[in-house]
């Protein structure tokens, strides 16, 4: 009997040690002010308002200087573990993928359902952007480099690493030497942001934004009072304290609330949790968001709920239905 | 009055004395510090190399130059490297503020004379230093030489050995 539980305990402890975190996507995205600055843009009008947004395909197709850039930095971060997601490829493939969803026919003749919502989503995604801007200036004769690396969460928006100033002005560097130096003088101090952001995960849990919200069909609003482990509290009450429970050393904020909306920013998941078979597995925001949706199925709320993921680091639960 | 300028005197030359004595210890503790990295950027290194200058202190010229190339190498693991000359900071390969106590038996055998530091000091100033590189200070010598060190291939060695963290540990 003592033998079979301590191999039991053994094979428990080894699958905790070999659980993993989900590892975030990463990909580099030319910022904003370069796209535009450099004429890689495109105007829209939405609503009456003129907007200019960067167009990536076209600053691809023409701009050498940055793929050098995206390449010498996918190279040494896919020597650190962490291959990029290539926005090029990516953006190829989304065009592929958006004339392959529009030809496929099954053999009777039906096609794929795909709701205005899923076309949204069909978008170039990471969980980290790594938004690059640089620019070559002239000082006489000499060139230099001012160089920006950002390190951006998708999901809540926080720069999580950073490396920015200017290399030193040569007169004989062409400045695509000066831009490479520049990728291999920034990068370390860069991955070093990085690892503490991760040091921080790890020892914090995963940031993560959390959002409730109400179809028009849900029978109560968030105001509503329930008799919940004892006490007569606001639905939102009964959530924060759901959350106080399940997030790493009760770590979260609500943002905002009010009857038809709760927001919650800085919520602190774990990155395992414990299966029905008693593995550890790794979790992100949506399943995080399923273990409140099983909480709010059963009474006293015995309501629908429908989980919307943005990522691994957002997750939308929608009240009343499906 | 004779006797009291004698004594003047004699209490003078104690305290100077005492004072030496205090600097020759301090010099003795500054020379055995593990933590007395002297190190300026020289500029950005080939890909995946560290380019900067070390200073070393010891007796002897040659021993210094040794020092100063353990130095180079232990900058590099323990404490990280400022900016300068166009170079961005690089940060220590080991980030735990007592990694060098945490794994002491594993440094004692790595930075051993002729232990394995050496294999990423890939280029220095070997010849004998002069002018403002070799200074005569009191107790021996303070010895400046520009190293080339292999970062990278440092920074996967101390990971494959389970002394530094992957930036992509427990995913």
């Amino acid at each position: 009997m003592k033998k079979i539980f301590l191999s039991v305990a053994a094979i428990s402890l080894s699958l905790a040690a070999l659980a993993q975190a989900k590892k975030p996507t990463i990909m580099v995205v030319p910022s904003d002010v370069y796209c535009i600055s450099n004429g890689y843009s495109q105007q829209f009008v939405a609503n009456g308002v003129e907007q200019t947004l960067p167009d990536y395909k076209k600053m691809m197709q023409n701009d050498r200087n940055m793929r050098m850039a995206i390449t010498k930095l996918a190279a040494i971060m896919a020597d650190r573990g962490f291959p990029l997601k290539d926005l090029e490829q990516e953006l190829k493939n989304l065009e592929q993928e958006a004339a392959e969803v529009a030809a496929m026919q099954g053999k009777e003749g039906g096609e794929i359902v795909e709701s205005p919502i899923d076309k949204l989503k069909r978008t170039a995604k990471a969980d980290i952007i790594m938004d690059l801007d640089f620019n070559i200036q002239k000082r006489g004769p000499q060139n230099y480099v001012n160089f920006n690396l950002r390190g951006l969460d998708a999901y809540t928006a926080k720069q999580v690493a950073g490396a920015t100033g200017s290399g030193k002005p040569s007169t004989a560097a062409a400045p695509e030497l000066l831009l490479e130096e520049a990728v291999i003088s920034y990068i370390d101090e860069f991955n070093g942001r990085l690892q503490s952001f991760f040091d921080d995960m790890f020892k914090n849990g995963r940031e993560i934004k959390l959002q409730l919200k109400r179809f028009n069909s849900a029978s109560f609003d968030f105001e509503e009072e329930f008799d919940y482990d004892g006490e007569t509290k606001e639905f939102g009450d009964i959530v924060d304290s759901w959350l106080d429970k399940n997030c790493v050393q009760g770590r979260f904020s609500r943002a905002d609330g009010s009857g038809n909306m709760l927001k919650y920013e800085q919520v602190r998941i774990p990155l395992f949790k414990e299966s029905s078979s008693g593995r550890q597995t790794a979790i992100d925001a949506r399943m995080f968001a399923n273990d409140l949706r099983a909480v709010l199925r059963k009474p006293p709320f015995s309501i629908d709920c429908k989980v919307y993921q943005r990522g691994l680091g957002e997750a939308w639960i929608i009240v009343g239905e499906k | 009055m004779i006797m009291r300028r004698v004594v003047l005197i004699f209490i003078s030359l104690l305290m100077v004395a005492g004072a030496n004595a205090q600097s020759r210890k301090e010099r003795k503790i500054l020379f055995g510090s593990s933590y007395n990295y002297e190190v300026a950027v020289l500029g950005v290194g080939q890909d995946g190399t560290k380019v900067f200058k070390v200073w070393g202190y010891a007796k002897k010229v040659d021993d210094a130059i040794v020092q100063a190339k353990k130095n180079a190498v232990a900058a590099c693991i323990f404490r990280g490297i400022t900016g300068g000359n166009g170079a961005a900071p690089t940060p220590a390969i080991c980030r735990e503020p007592d990694a060098e106590e945490t794994h002491a038996e594993y440094f004692d055998s790595f930075f051993a004379t002729g232990g394995k530091y050496l294999k990423y000091v890939n280029l220095t100033t070997d010849a004998v230093p002069s002018g403002q590189d070799r200074l005569k200070v009191k107790g021996g010598y303070k010895v400046g030489v520009a190293v080339q060190i292999l970062y990278d291939n440092l920074r996967k060695d101390l990971e494959a050995d389970g002394i530094a963290r992957r930036l992509d540990a427990g995913f």
